[in-house]
């Protein structure tokens, strides 16, 4: 049924080769020679405490250090949504790992020479290490001028508490909608902090030469972003945007750690106090553990009303965010599931508080899914408990209350075309819902567990994306977009866009990773929207440039525009069965005429999209009235799941997963993305486990104690089912699906250690050790 | 310093080294060699495998002294004269996403392929086992080994 | 990683030389073979000696012999070594899933058996079964050479009775002469390489002699001398092996930390024992166990 020749196939990636053939560049491979100099950077032992003294006198003897800096050099702010973070620590540091100091060195052993003999002297201060602490009345303050903070106006900080952001959405009657149900329900849930763990760590190199510009190459999702973020923080020294150019090479993996600027800030400003020399900054794994963004922990108290016949009334949804010691980026995350919180449903008497608190841990930032991960462990776990309370299917339950097109969200906007019924419909068919398995093993028990999700891109209403676009003496073709293919696909997917339009196979199209210098604005490679944003930018790119090769051939072939087309890399006539004109002729060179002169010459064409109806401004006490999100991308799925009755130890038989991509431009893509995301997902309910101490000090910061998926952890068989209920507005009516495949991992599984063993975990990591004390401690009490 | 000779990728070379440089440091730095990548710097995550002496080892775990007189390979020395049948299929099955984890995992399944040239899903699992990717969830890894053992019994 | 610390390499390429090396420099000076606990603690400032003593090129400490009824591992054997040896895996099953059990191939390829039990991690995957072998671990300095027996080898977390003049050349292991069946249960956190949170080595003999190793849950590894007793000359049922299972807190004092509870820990181990022991029956009957997934997940 497939009307298009590139659209919708599994297409052989287009940085395939160079990936396997080990020819893939990445930040630390790039060779600067003797220009490189080294920064070690010194960090924080303290989780909350002034800095009374930092000697560098030792460290500046070192042979082979060059210079040590500390904050007093850059005492400049920055930040993404809101100004509250540090190039380096002034007066105080905010979490173990903060940055306080930087020695450079001409080698790298000497910069760590010299680091291990900075001496920071502390007067500690008290620390709170979780939130509700925080939000104690008689809680120490992490920012007492969080009331001068600039912020994006949708932020609501409370000056005087450690509230950098609270989100409230409010919509219909709550307490009718409470009385009107025949059963409510409260419960908690907990889930706490984790790592990105991509296998690159962050790395970062910054060279200020000696005409005043300042070159970043930087492993990143954002380049453009993180350009305009250097630019407001190095203003104080002269720098604005022409003179700051951001390249970025391969990303070796980002899952949101490598959006908007971390650790990046460093030697981009380091390298301003460093003319004519190169210097290079990469994260250890340690540090790539407790200095980086970290996923917001999450306390969430749920209260759901239902009728009796299933029909959700009403939901009080309050979460408490532990988002550690600059929230920036993070009291995003907690906006946007303020405005989400109710899940996929239709539910029309809603409140959601979503409460951002600052904590004297590192700072929590983007990761995958963007907080739907945590909100959906606790509301996709909860409505299967209710569903069972009501003592009906929860699947039949969930197709009753599935939010549909045009249904209102929680912010009082209508909800896109979507296909989740299909999504439940199918997931519940492939998994067999409704037949309990019971496992041969008698120490075995079998159960399963089903969750819906959803997200929306979480983006300012400007976020825009560009494509220029020009062909080569071959007819292949460079696609110069800023998206960044951080594994994702998204090079292979923007070149299938213009291959399709311009009938253009994909292997003609090179797509490289960006320079800002050359490649026209992206926002960010984040919120699984670049498919949708960029894809629009790149398909209205590949347009401009079929118009004007169609013009040029009307002109000089006289034939109507509305005849000719474009077919295996040649201009073709419906009415001329033998004009076969091939791009390669032309689109550089021009057409050459009879009288010797030349019409046209090389095509050069363009696009954006910016989404103009989106907007953020709306009541904000309530959050109604604006138009936040441009679309939800939603969808089903389900596992079957073995548990050993005596060790709690888990294994998942079988995951279906189905998700509605609107139009799936590479299948192939997508089922990675499923595949992918889900083994992450499960990572984080079964095994990833953070562990702080009473001071903030991170115990595990190595893969030695911070688990993550092997090749031995796979579950037994994953199906991804891909649906497509077409996206009006994108590219060949597709959206977004990246983060997404991780949400429904954490409630599938406590759901399933529902069904198999009857005890319900309410707080992640649901390790074996977990179900197995909690089975234990069932069976005491039973004895009693 | 000390100036060491030893085989990498068929061709002898000589460096100078300290005895505290690290092999995946050297290749990297010295000799020309980007594909072994470090991820965690202690042997967890498998991104600095090379071959020693026909077997994978965790570069980042080994001096570069200790190499004198013996036999590396790095994913370069793999990717020539012409890909492998095993590359070739990686490529095929789109295996690799983000591309960090791959020099090392290519490291491990052609060592696994010299000892065992059709091992079953069980044992690819194992012998990858040590090599972390966090973007794939392994499986379309797994499918494109299997379709190379495949391939090699017609 | 940039190392910071500063040291001699040596590489001896005799035994001779290897013992002259150590005479001299003892305490400063550290033996390398695999490298895989060594380069680790080198670079993250854990140890910093003055002189890195480099075995690999002694002949003599590469002695890899298995018969029947006896295995001699030199220093320099690896675990992939052990791994691949068809005999090892025919007639020491207990040994050699120990191995299959430490960590990954890459590491593998390099660690060895004999580095393990000198790291003398509590956790370290070799020793239930060189307990259960009643393995003597092979000595010698400048002046001479003596055995330990294992059990006596290890005296608290990360310390064994090598003296800092000595180099280990070897461990030997011997089998009962009965027919026997062995098996190595190992507690980890999911299906990938894990440092384990409990290990149990087993041998048991068609005879009813009970050889029962725990390591990672004390100080040092053990011998379950009271459960042995418990159980000697008796045949296994499931009334005998719940008495057996009743006396494992009495002889194991595991801790909480990072990887586990003591709770969990102690709950674990008694299934560990309960199952290892039914694999053992089912294997002296010649019934074919895989054991890497007998705790589930």
């Amino acid at each position: 049924m497939n009307k298009y020749k590139y659209i919708g196939k599994k297409e052989i990636r287009i940085d395939g080769r160079e990936k396997v053939s080990g020819a893939a560049i990445y930040g630390d491979d790039i060779d600067f020679g003797a220009n490189l100099l080294y920064a070690e950077i010194v960090s924080s032992t303290q989780a909350h405490a002034i800095i009374k003294k930092i000697d560098t006198k030792a460290a500046e003897q070192v042979e082979g250090v060059y210079k040590v800096f500390t904050g007093k050099d850059f005492p400049y702010k920055f930040g993404l949504y809101m100004k509250d973070r540090y190039i380096f620590a002034q007066d105080k540091v905010r979490f173990v790992g903060e940055q306080v100091a930087a020695v450079i060195g001409r080698t790298p052993q000497a910069a760590k020479k010299g680091a291990q003999l900075v001496k920071v002297d502390y007067e500690p201060l008290p620390a709170v290490t979780n939130q509700m602490d925080a939000l104690k009345k008689d809680s120490v303050l992490l920012h007492p001028e969080l009331g001068e903070y600039p912020h994006v106006p949708w932020f609501f900080p409370k000056a005087g508490t450690n509230i950098a952001h609270w989100r409230k959405t409010r919509k219909g009657d709550l307490e009718k909608g409470f009385r009107e149900a025949d059963l409510v329900f409260e419960d908690e849930y907990h889930v706490p902090r984790y790592a990105h763990c991509a296998i690159e760590t962050h790395v970062a190199i910054g060279k200020y030469d000696l005409s005043g510009r300042l070159t970043v190459w930087s492993s990143s999702q954002s380049p453009h972003t993180q350009r305009h973020l250097f630019a407001e923080a190095l203003a104080p020294m002269g720098l604005t945007h022409k003179n700051i150019r951001v390249i970025a090479p391969h990303v070796g993996g980002g899952f949101g750690g490598k959006a908007g600027v971390t650790m990046e800030i460093l030697p981009a400003a380091l390298a301003t106090k460093l003319p004519g020399y190169a210097v290079k900054l990469r994260w250890t794994r340690e540090q790539e553990f407790v200095n980086t963004y970290q996923r917001l922990g999450v306390v969430a108290k749920l209260k759901v009303g239902v009728k009796k016949d299933g029909t959700i009334t009403a939901l009080d949804h309050k979460i408490y965010w532990d988002a550690g010691a600059y929230v920036e980026y993070g009291a995003n995350v907690v906006n946007a599931v303020g405005l989400s919180a109710i899940g996929p449903y239709r539910i029309p008497n809603v409140s959601i508080d979503s409460v951002c608190v600052y904590t004297n841990l590192p700072p929590g930032g983007a990761y995958r899914g963007f907080g739907y991960s945590e909100m959906l462990f606790g509301l996709e776990s909860h409505m299967t408990r209710i569903a069972k309370k009501l003592g009906m299917d929860e699947v039949k339950f969930r197709l009753k209350n599935a939010i549909k097109e045009g249904d209102s969200t929680a912010y009082g906007a209508e909800m896109n075309p979507s296909g989740l019924i299909e999504c439940i419909e199918k997931v519940a068919k492939e998994i067999d819902w409704g037949k309990s398995i019971k496992s041969k093993d008698p120490r075995k028990a079998i159960g399963k567990g089903f969750a819906i999700f959803w997200k929306a891109p979480a983006m300012p209403p400007n976020a825009s994306s560009s494509a220029f676009l020009k062909f080569n003496e071959d007819g292949s073709i460079n696609l110069i977009i800023s998206g960044m293919d951080i594994g994702q696909g998204y090079q292979t997917v923007m070149a299938q866009i213009a291959a399709e339009v311009l009938s253009v196979p994909p292997s003609k199209i090179r797509v490289e990773t960006p320079d800002t210098d050359r490649n026209p604005y992206e926002w960010q490679t984040v919120a699984s929207h670049i498919t949708w944003g960029s894809g629009n930018a790149v398909k209205r790119a590949a347009l401009d440039a079929r118009e004007q090769i169609l013009s040029l051939v009307e002109r000089v072939f006289t034939i109507s525009k509305d005849q000719l087309y474009l077919e295996d890399e040649a201009v073709k006539c419906t009415t001329r069965q033998n004009f076969h004109l091939p791009l390669k002729d032309f689109v550089v060179n021009g057409i050459m005429t009879e009288d010797g002169t030349f019409k046209g010459g090389p095509i050069n064409a363009r696009g954006m999209f910016l989404p103009e109806f989106s907007s953020a401004n709306s009541d904000p006490e309530t959050s109604q009235g604006g138009h936040p999100n441009v679309h939800y991308t939603v969808g089903a799925g389900a596992l079957t799941l073995e548990i050993d009755k005596e060790t709690g130890k888990m294994h998942v038989l079988k995951a279906v997963e189905a998700i509605d991509a609107g139009q799936a431009i590479n299948p192939d893509l997508i089922n990675g993305q499923i595949t992918g995301g889900l083994l992450q997902g499960l990572a984080t309910v079964l095994y990833e486990d953070m562990r702080y101490d009473e001071k903030g000090k991170l115990l595990n910061p190595n893969f030695t104690d911070y688990k993550i998926p092997t090749a031995m952890d796979v579950p037994d068989e994953i199906v991804p089912i891909i649906v497509e209920v077409p996206q009006p507005d994108g590219p060949f009516g597709a959206r977004g699906i990246g983060e997404h495949t991780m949400l429904p991992a954490a409630p599938m599984i406590a759901n399933a250690v529902e069904d198999a063993l009857g005890i319900r975990i309410k707080s992640m990591p649901i390790t074996a050790e977990k179900v197995a004390l909690a089975l234990i401690n069932n069976s005491k009490k039973r004895k009693k | 310093m000390a100036k060491i000779k030893f085989t990498l990728n068929d061709e002898i070379r000589t460096v100078e080294v300290e005895p505290n440089e690290i092999l995946l440091d050297v290749l990297r730095d010295k000799l020309g060699m980007k594909s072994p990548k470090c991820g965690c710097d202690r042997g967890d995550c498998g991104a600095c495998a090379v071959l020693l002496n026909g077997k994978s080892v965790r570069s980042c775990l080994v001096f570069a002294i200790e190499v004198e007189g013996q036999e590396v390979r790095t994913l370069e020395g793999i990717s020539q004269p012409k890909l492998t049948q095993l590359q070739e299929a990686f490529i095929e099955f789109n295996s690799f996403q983000c591309g960090y984890c791959a020099p090392g995992v290519i490291i491990s399944a052609t060592e696994l392929l010299e000892k065992n040239p059709h091992p079953n899903l069980e044992e690819i699992k194992e012998a990858l086992s040590g090599n972390l990717c966090r973007c794939t969830g392994y499986t379309p890894i797994f499918d494109a080994i299997l379709d190379v053992t495949k391939r090699r019994k017609k | 990683m940039a190392v910071v610390h500063e040291f001699q390499y040596h590489k001896p390429t005799s035994l001779k030389e290897t013992l002259q090396l150590l005479a001299k420099q003892g305490e400063k000076s550290r033996l390398l073979a695999g490298g895989t606990d060594l380069a680790v603690y080198i670079k993250e400032g854990l140890e910093y000696p003055e002189s890195v003593i480099d075995i690999k090129r002694v002949p003599e400490l590469s002695k890899f012999e298995v018969t029947k009824d006896h295995v001699y591992i030199g220093a320099n054997v690896t675990f992939s070594d052990i791994l691949e040896n068809q005999k090892i895996k025919n007639n020491w099953q207990l040994l050699w899933e120990s191995a299959r059990s430490v960590a990954s191939v890459g590491i593998r390829n390099r660690a060895t058996l004999v580095g393990n039990i000198c790291s003398a991690i509590p956790s370290m995957d070799s020793a239930p079964a060189l307990l259960c072998y009643e393995a003597k671990v092979h000595l010698r300095n400048a002046k001479g050479t003596r055995q330990v027996a294992i059990d006596k080898w290890w005296t608290a977390p990360r310390k064994t009775v090598r003296k800092a003049d000595e180099i280990v050349l070897g461990v030997s292991l011997g089998k009962p002469s009965d027919k026997h069946a062995g098996c190595y249960i190992k507690l980890g956190r999911y299906g990938g390489e894990d440092l384990a949170q409990a290990g149990l080595g087993l041998l048991v003999t068609a005879k009813h002699e009970y050889r029962i190793a725990w390591c990672a849950v004390g100080p040092i590894p053990i011998r379950a001398k009271k459960t042995e007793k418990l159980l000697d000359g008796k045949a296994l049922t499931p009334a005998l092996i719940s008495k057996a299972m009743d006396l494992v807190l009495s002889e194991i004092t595991p801790i909480t930390d990072i990887r586990s509870s003591r709770e969990y820990r102690n709950h674990i181990c008694r299934i560990m024992l309960q199952r290892g022991l039914e694999v053992c029956n089912d294997r002296l009957k010649s019934k074919k166990v895989d054991t890497s997934r007998i705790l589930g997940g």
